[in-house]
């Protein structure tokens, strides 16, 4: 033993290579020792949910910050870098996510883009929301602003996803969640879709409720366009149920005698008090335009377009505004077709002939009182009789063999004049007009079916020059 | 400490080849000595530094330096006495043997 502490006095020289040694070590191992530690540290991190998680190593010593989502959880994730073997000290900077109360999630959608903001339990239920939003919102740019934050109420996460659902729902609007309250407001995208949302809120999870729900309908859209170029009528929109349908396809199929209806109408919910009321009279008012449209959007209703002759436009809005049940209104904006080159008796007669070929001029039953169906068709009438202005018209009624002989004569006569009445209403001079009535004497049909009768009770144009 | 014997174990060995070459050289050397009152303080020195590695004291990468300048020292040392106290034997054997 004595001789150990003898030589050990000796032993100093070679403190002189190991300093050296000592310096190269340190040069060499320092940055791979702490990039090791690094790796394991994080490693021993990955099974723990954290937020901004930060490992930083100096020596043997990690600096650990993060965001964490429970103190339990904060904790551990401590415990868990400081076992790292090889870790000395741990310099823990972690914290707890701050607490939102009330606790406000919230989905905002224009009509481009979906905009997920406030709070946010996890980073795991923050993924699955973006992509639910994704998938429900199929090509829509989803933002996500979310932050994360602790006080979520029990199941956010599911009453999350069902809105997430319901903003595919809205053309734009807002949905939000605060605590365990929902409101939202905004316009549903389809007809309908505000009925759906509806529906669909009935599912929330236990303990949520509705605080507000401000969504709106879109407007009830129904349109109807008449194209001169392709002879049709073109209807599309929405019309309450499957007994109205039929009933709008048959007026518009009467009131355009000469267009093919194209129909395009959807059967939907919430349209708006007295729809049928309002359509068919201005279905009647498009009827008597050469060209037009018209846009029924809730309870306002837009024609535009351009009529036969002066005297209609005026008369178009006013029958409308008369037909027209409560509440609702009319935007008109009709103009003046510019009026079609003068023809001579031949033609104008050939011109009457072929309309009235094509259309009947109808009557109530066994009454002189015209059909409101025929005002297109009368309206082109006067038209022709304006490109013949120098001509003189007799407008001959025909019946029947129904009936007694003397009432159909009267009833032919009567006919015959109303149609004049219209003539002159629409600003012809009547001295150009005869009415004459035949009552069933020229039938152009044996009246022995109801085809060949339907036939004989007509009204017939005879220029005379 | 298993890790980091595990990290630099090269360093380590080649402290205590150095050190063992060092004592079996000491033993049999005729240079100067190191004098009782300086080893003493030596002494107080070491201890000091290893009472600071052990409280931690030392932050960041001079605490790790320290740590790996303790551990090779006394590597260093053990290898030492082994050296001399091997060197001795070898040495009484001769004489033994003489």
């Amino acid at each position: 033993m004595h001789g150990l502490f003898r030589w050990s006095s000796k032993w100093w020289p070679g403190v002189i290579p190991l300093v050296i040694f000592w310096v190269i070590a340190a040069w060499t191992s320092t940055a791979p020792l702490e990039a090791d530690l690094a790796a394991r540290s994080t490693a021993s991190l990955k099974d723990t949910v954290l937020d901004k998680s930060r490992i930083a190593v100096a020596g043997r010593d990690v600096t650990f910050a993060a965001d964490a989502f429970s103190e339990e959880g904060r904790r551990s994730a401590v415990a868990s870098v400081e076992a790292v073997p090889g870790v000395r000290l741990v310099d823990d900077e972690t914290r707890l996510v701050p607490e939102a109360k009330p606790f406000v999630w919230s989905a905002e959608r224009d009509v481009v883009r979906v905009t997920l903001t406030g709070s946010s339990p996890l980073p795991a239920s923050k993924g699955k929301l973006m992509e639910a939003a994704r998938a429900a919102l199929g090509g829509v740019e989803v933002v996500d602003q979310m932050n994360l934050s602790r006080g979520a109420p029990p199941r956010f996460d599911d009453a999350a996803l069902l809105l997430i659902d319901q903003v595919g729902k809205l053309k734009d609007g807002k949905i939000a969640i605060s605590d365990n309250k929902v409101s939202l407001s905004g316009i549903a995208r389809d007809i309908g879709g505000r009925e759906a949302i509806a529906a669909a809120l009935k599912n929330l999870p236990e303990g949520f409720s509705v605080a507000s729900n401000e969504i709106k309908a879109p407007p009830y859209i129904f349109q109807a366009y008449k194209d001169p170029v392709a002879v049709t009528l073109t209807l599309t929109g929405y019309v309450p149920d499957n007994n109205i349908h039929p009933a709008i396809v048959a007026a518009a199929g009467r009131k355009f005698f000469s267009e093919k209806v194209v129909d395009n109408l959807k059967t939907s919910v919430g349209a708006p008090g007295g729809f049928a009321g309002a359509v068919v009279p201005a279905l009647g008012a498009l009827s008597r335009l050469s060209t037009g449209t018209l846009v029924v959007s809730d309870r306002e209703v837009k024609l535009s377009g351009d009529a036969f002759y002066d005297a209609a436009p005026a008369q178009i809005r006013n029958s409308l505004l008369k037909d027209f049940p409560q509440g609702w209104q009319l935007k008109a904006e009709i103009s003046v077709k510019p009026a079609a080159a003068p023809v001579d008796a031949t033609v104008c007669q050939q011109l009457f002939s072929e309309l009235l070929g094509k259309g009947t001029i109808r009557f109530e039953s066994r009454r002189s009182t015209l059909d409101p169906d025929s005002a297109g068709l009368l309206d082109r009438l006067v038209e022709t009789a304006l490109r013949c202005p120098t001509t003189n018209i007799e407008v001959a009624g025909h019946t029947d063999t129904d009936g007694e002989n003397a009432a159909n004569q009267a009833l032919s006569e009567k006919r015959a004049q109303a149609v004049v009445d219209y003539l002159v209403k629409a600003g012809l001079p009547a001295s150009r007009f005869t009415a004459a009535g035949y009552g069933s004497t020229q039938p152009v049909a044996a009246n022995d079916t109801d085809q060949g009768k339907a036939q004989n009770r007509r009204i017939e144009f005879v220029v005379k020059e | 400490m298993i890790y980091l014997a595990t990290f630099y174990w090269g360093w380590l060995l080649a402290s205590l080849l150095l050190g063992f070459a060092m004592g079996w050289v000491a033993v049999v050397h005729r240079g100067r000595a190191v004098s009782k009152p300086i080893a003493r303080w030596l002494a107080v020195l070491v201890a000091a530094l290893v009472a600071a590695a052990l409280a931690r004291v030392v932050p960041g990468r001079p605490g790790y330096w320290l740590d790996l300048g303790l551990i090779m020292f006394a590597l260093y040392l053990a290898g030492c006495a082994v050296g001399s106290w091997l060197r001795d034997r070898v040495l009484s054997g001769d004489a033994k043997a003489a």
